[in-house]
């Protein structure tokens, strides 16, 4: 045989079939130029070197992982569609006198020429974007742009030998499909009729059942910890059951419907309905995958984009003033020594820089954490059962002095002699008695509009601040409580926190003195754990890591909806040749291009807004955990977490409809024409 | 009463790329009675196929016409013509053309859904007709469970159901055994017996012997026709054998 002649065989082969190589290819290009993006971003130098540069390298790299994974599941799925339109190709070769080997050989080629295109425009594309994608993200992270191309050579490599191994697993895969199968079977492969799926309701009320508790779960969940604990748990669930609805609950919906005789004997619904029974058996795990990885995107973007645009909340809660210093007290006795020299040493650094603190804040937080039942909080654990949603119930009970509160407050507090007002930023806190440990306090509740949060509030669980007049009256009860092991159970943290009125670089060099200071100071050395900030100097590390995690929620969807659409495609044309001879047998009978259009739309609105109504549904019941979720970022914006949920939800929406109009314009060409090259 | 005139038909097709023109029909005139049993011999090539599909209004005369009940057809617009071969004409192929998602039940019922039928309707037009054809029992099987021969009664069921003026049949023996030909070609005459207007191509003589009336085509046109008279099934089919030696020996010669 001639030289050359395989690698001719496969390019006529790819040419012929480019309808559907076409979007295969577009599909390795993507997933190609996102791994390298993402590699790419994880060495590039500018992102490295700024501020919070790690944490986003970091998650950057974590998302690398997640587009590796996906990139071999999805183009698995995109090259099972070509390989089932193949064999009836390869049959013919084999008819004609072709041996499997040879057919082999011709698989090579095209493998081969197509990794040698997707790949080098795949890192072409990558080159480009990447360097579009630093001057975003170093946009959205608030630092100066440099110039200059920047090619990650590793990253480049990684690729490489990514989907090189990937590719090489489609060539085997698909020469095994067709070695192991006779010359007849691959002529009849793309005709061959199969039994009417059966309505399996064990299974469609499994994935009822899986869903509701997954909701369940998401719904009576209170705490942010807990949701971080249990959110995977449920994202799990969640993905099983809408599997086994897609699959299994679809059909059993069709199956009811046909039995309805007065809706399914009507021309928009019959065809639709019975092809639909079909179609789901084999296409509802595409719908599955359509619908969570619509999911996902809503998710993630809402999320990231909330953060994102919620940095400075999160920002200013941590940090109310603009230098804070925290102190943390190892015991009672050094509570009033510790803080008086540290006071003493930070304003005399302050006076010398030339700076008169304002607004400060000089507070001491008296704090004890406890498992809460009702109105009584169990505070050692070992008394407490042992169960898997303890974290749901943990709390930290904070005792402030109002005379400290007061000192830097807009509006003085008084609360009534020998009781204690009880206040959380995250339920209202009812009045009346509260047990801890041994000890029942008189609560009364915060006045309407009262809002306070504490350094020391950990966001992970959350803190119940109760402001009183005699601290160490209401201390003492439980200051000498000690855990198994020996330690004071109750924790003192000490904070002093003020305003400086001066620019942010005057701050920042501040800051630094004060930290020399603390360093050589023994006083200071002593105390053992304290930490001085300044918010001009943690805006940076937020924004960099807000700023990557949303960058990352737009790359991923941007991948995630990339793939929908292509799946979407490749659903579409695979039913439309399905339906070729479906809906000419139909013609025949009398069914109107009329008729035809409207089956069809029928058909396409259930199946496209089947999975985004229920996406959309996924998210609406993931909110609250969402929300907590955030809370662990110390944000708890509400009103921007709706607005970010429903304008990506908008976005995605909006999306869908340009896919399922492109793609219903594909299919329909292809029906109704009756050619099956029609739809290019 | 003449349900169906055909007047001069003429069909050439051009390729697209301007290369010699293809005379398919060159001049074809027949008329079939009202509760006519009719057949079509020929040849493949002959033109049968093309003058089915403008039978059916699948396709549009270059010349003359057809009329359905005095009605000329290519009058019917466009968008009408679906409704009207629902409505009008039935048909029985070759391949059965059941739609392997659908039951036998809703294979027969699809022109009546089509049309817009109640369920009622539906619920009554169907049993006499199953009946008609002995597939009452198979109703809710699916196309692949059942044999050639009850697929192919299944669309002569689903082509009878809407009382069709005329029932169009192509080579509707042609992929059945000889049983199963034997018990669609005694269903064809029943149904005839009880009114039906049939006109069927064919190129089995053993087919065409059950019909009233064999027209023969060759190179486009009518070349001979035979009618049955009182003869027997048998002697009929001795005769259009005869025939169809007599026109393949006048080729030869």
């Amino acid at each position: 045989m001639k030289n050359g002649f395989f690698p001719r065989l496969a390019w006529d082969g790819i040419r012929k079939n480019s309808r559907t190589f076409v979007p295969y290819w577009i599909t390795c290009v993507l997933c190609v130029s996102m791994f390298y993006l993402m590699r790419s971003l994880c060495e590039n130098p500018v992102l490295r070197d700024m501020r919070g540069g790690t944490t986003t390298v970091m998650v950057l790299g974590l998302g690398s992982v997640v587009i590796g994974v996906f990139s071999v599941i999805f183009l698995f799925y995109t090259s099972s569609f070509l390989i089932r339109r193949r064999k009836r190709e390869f049959g013919l070769y084999s008819v004609l006198g072709m041996d499997k080997r040879s057919i082999g050989r011709v698989m090579l080629w095209e493998t081969l020429i197509t990794a040698a295109i997707t790949l080098s425009a795949g890192l072409a594309v990558g080159i480009a974007v990447s360097k579009l994608g630093e001057l975003l993200l170093t946009r959205m992270v608030r630092e100066t742009v440099r110039r200059g191309f920047y090619v990650s050579g590793s990253g480049v490599l990684m690729t490489l030998i990514l989907f090189g191994v990937i590719f090489l697993l489609l060539l085997l895969n698909g020469v095994r499909q067709v070695r192991f199968a006779s010359v007849t079977a691959l002529l009849k492969s793309t005709q061959t009729s199969e039994k009417p799926p059966r309505a399996n309701i064990v299974l469609a009320l499994l994935g009822l059942l899986l869903l509701c508790a997954a909701y369940r779960m998401a719904v009576t969940i209170r705490q942010p910890l807990t949701a971080l604990l249990l959110f995977f748990g449920a994202v799990i669930l969640v993905i099983i059951a809408t599997y086994l609805l897609m699959i299994a609950g679809s059909v059993t919906l069709c199956r009811t419907l046909q039995k309805r005789k007065r809706y399914y004997y009507q021309t928009a619904h019959f065809v639709s309905v019975s092809s639909m029974v079909y179609r789901m058996k084999r296409n509802g795990a595409g719908l599955a995958s359509i619908c969570i990885l619509a999911t996902m995107v809503l998710v993630m973007l809402s999320a990231t984009a909330c953060l994102f645009f919620g940095s400075d909340d999160a920002l200013n809660a941590r940090y109310p003033r603009e230098m804070d210093l925290t102190v943390r007290l190892q015991n009672a006795e050094g509570s009033e020594a510790l803080p008086d020299a540290f006071r003493k040493a930070v304003r005399e650094a302050a006076a010398e820089a030339g700076i008169g603190p304002s607004r400060v804040i000089d507070c001491r937080y008296h704090e004890i954490a406890g498992l809460l039942d009702g109105r009584r909080a169990v505070l050692n654990a070992a008394d407490a059962e042992a169960d898997p949603l303890m974290y749901d119930r943990l709390v930290n009970f904070s005792f402030i002095d109002t005379a400290d509160y007061n000192r830097s407050a807009d509006a003085p507090l008084t609360v009534p002699a020998g009781k204690l007002m009880g206040y959380s930023p995250r339920y209202p806190v009812e009045a009346g008695a509260l047990t801890l440990g041994e000890t029942e306090y008189e609560i009364v509740s915060a006045p309407d509009g009262f809002s306070y949060h504490s350094p020391t509030d950990v966001s992970a669980y959350p803190t119940v601040y109760l402001f009183t007049d005699r601290p160490a009256e209401a201390i003492a009860p439980l200051a000498e409580l000690t855990d198994p092991y020996g330690r004071p159970m109750m924790s003192i943290t000490w904070q002093y926190a003020f305003d400086t009125n001066v620019s942010e670089e005057r701050q920042l060099a501040l800051l630094h003195t004060l930290r020399d200071l603390a360093a050589q100071d023994p006083v200071m050395r002593e105390a053992g754990s304290y930490g001085f900030s300044c918010r001009a100097a943690e805006r940076d590390d937020y924004y960099a890591s807000f700023g990557g995690f949303f960058f990352l929620g737009i790359l991923l969807s941007i991948v995630f909806l990339a793939a929908a659409a292509v799946i979407i495609y490749y659903k579409q044309l695979s039913e439309g040749y399905e339906d070729l001879n479906r809906f000419a047998i139909m013609q025949k009978v009398g069914m109107t291009r009329q008729d035809i259009r409207r089956s069809v739309n029928a058909q396409m609105r259930t199946v496209f807004f089947f999975p985004l109504g229920l996406a959309v549904t996924h998210l609406c019941f993931a909110f609250p955990m969402i929300r907590k979720m955030l809370m662990l970022f110390n944000l708890n914006n509400l009103p921007l977490l709706l607005i970010t949920a429903a304008l990506s939800t908008a976005a995605f929406a909006g999306f869908y409809v340009i896919v399922y109009r492109m793609t219903a314009g594909v299919y329909y060409r292809l029906v109704s024409s009756g050619d099956p090259h029609a739809a290019a | 009463m003449a349900i169906l005139e055909v007047r001069n038909l003429k069909k050439t097709y051009t390729t697209r790329l301007g290369g010699h023109p293809v005379q398919a029909l060159t001049n074809v005139s027949f008329t079939v009675e009202n509760g006519e049993y009719a057949a079509i011999m020929g040849e493949s090539g002959s033109g049968k196929t093309t003058l089915l599909n403008i039978l059916a209004a699948l396709d549009k005369p270059t010349g003359g016409e057809v009329l359905l009940d005095g009605a000329p057809m290519n009058a019917i617009r466009e968008k009408d013509l679906a409704a009207f071969r629902r409505d009008q004409l039935g048909f029985v192929f070759q391949e059965f053309n059941l739609l392997d998602t659908f039951t036998l039940r809703d294979n027969i019922l699809l022109p009546l859904v089509l049309g817009g039928k109640s369920v009622s309707f539906m619920e009554s037009a169907l049993p006499p007709v199953a009946r008609k054809l002995g597939i009452e029992d198979l109703l809710n099987k699916y196309p692949y469970e059942v044999s050639g021969g009850q697929k192919q009664r299944a669309a002569v069921a689903r082509a009878i159901i809407t009382g069709p003026r005329l029932l169009l049949a192509d080579e509707p023996t042609g992929a059945l055994d000889s049983r199963s030909t034997e018990e669609l070609l005694r269903v064809f005459g029943e149904i005839n017996r009880f009114g039906q207007t049939i006109l069927m191509v064919t190129h089995s003589a053993r087919a065409a012997s059950h019909a009233g009336r064999v027209l023969f085509i060759r190179d486009g046109e009518v070349f001979h026709q035979l009618y049955r008279g009182d003869r027997t099934d048998d002697r009929f089919y001795q005769q259009i054998v005869d025939t169809l030696t007599m026109l393949n020996g006048g080729e030869r010669a």
